[in-house]
């Protein structure tokens, strides 16, 4: 992660939005993370989402594919 | 996303995140993998042909029959994609002869036993029935997508998406129908 990673933008879609997207592309087009607890992912989530709490973000990020856009909730 | 999961009015999965993939874990060649998936459609090609027996009202026969058929469709192109894997026919004994041993009692998707969903299903109202689907095939698509994620073999991750496509279609057509119970 360099320096010019804490200036890139991040936009904020409506869930709507997501769902568009989603419907368009195949799975492996995309990260989709869910950063709650997991006791929340055991009770509902997103179909596909990878769960991974905010605390573990900054230890796992490797999991994700940085080529990919990645979707957070 | 704006306003969280809260703000999402799609279906939604339930478990945590290793739901369902113990299943898989027995697996160690993609054929196997094949075969075990074949085995959850078996279940769930039951599942709907007997709830669609059980149905008085036609349409609603003919829609968990047409959902069976579906069923029966992905099973052939199980069959269909082991033999594209293996190079070879694979014998009538398919999936027996892949893995050594089936798992106990007929599971279905999302991973419930077929006896245990039929017995629940009893003196249920269309609309419950529907619900209970939905909610097994939406875990099933969950689990297909994680699967997909997870396998790291080009051949396993082709057998997952065909099978996640496949069940993201079954909830449109399942959900179409509960809108219409409402």
């Amino acid at each position: 992660m360099s320096i010019l990673d804490y200036f890139k933008p991040v936009s904020t879609w409506s869930a709507e939005r997501i769902r568009k997207f989603l419907d368009q592309r195949g799975s492996g087009e995309y990260n989709l993370i869910d950063v709650r607890q997991p006791e929340e992912y055991e009770q509902g989530h997103l179909p596909g989402a990878q769960l991974i709490p905010v605390g573990e973000l900054p230890n796992r990020l490797a999991e994700l594919d940085p080529t990919k856009p990645t979707i957070v909730y | 996303m704006k306003g969280g999961i809260r703000a999402w009015e799609g279906l939604v999965a339930e478990g945590i995140p290793e739901a369902g993939m113990a299943y898989f874990s027995p697996a160690t060649r993609p054929q196997e993998m094949i075969a075990l998936a074949w085995l959850l459609e078996d279940g769930t090609c039951k599942f709907y042909e007997s709830i669609a027996n059980m149905m008085e009202d036609q349409e609603a026969r003919g829609f968990f029959h047409d959902l069976k058929r579906s069923e029966e469709n992905h099973k052939t192109t199980l069959w269909k994609m082991c033999e594209e894997i293996s190079g070879r026919t694979p014998s009538s004994e398919f999936p027996a002869t892949v893995i050594s041993g089936k798992p106990a009692g007929d599971v279905m998707e999302g991973g419930m036993v077929v006896s245990e969903a039929l017995k629940w299903s009893k003196g249920k109202t269309l609309k419950e029935i529907l619900e209970l689907s939905i909610s097994l095939e939406t875990n099933s698509y969950d689990l297909y997508l994680k699967m997909e994620q997870k396998a790291e073999d080009r051949n396993s991750k082709q057998i997952f998406k065909t099978l996640s496509d496949e069940e993201k279609k079954h909830l449109e057509r399942l959900t179409s129908l509960f809108l219409k119970t409402l």
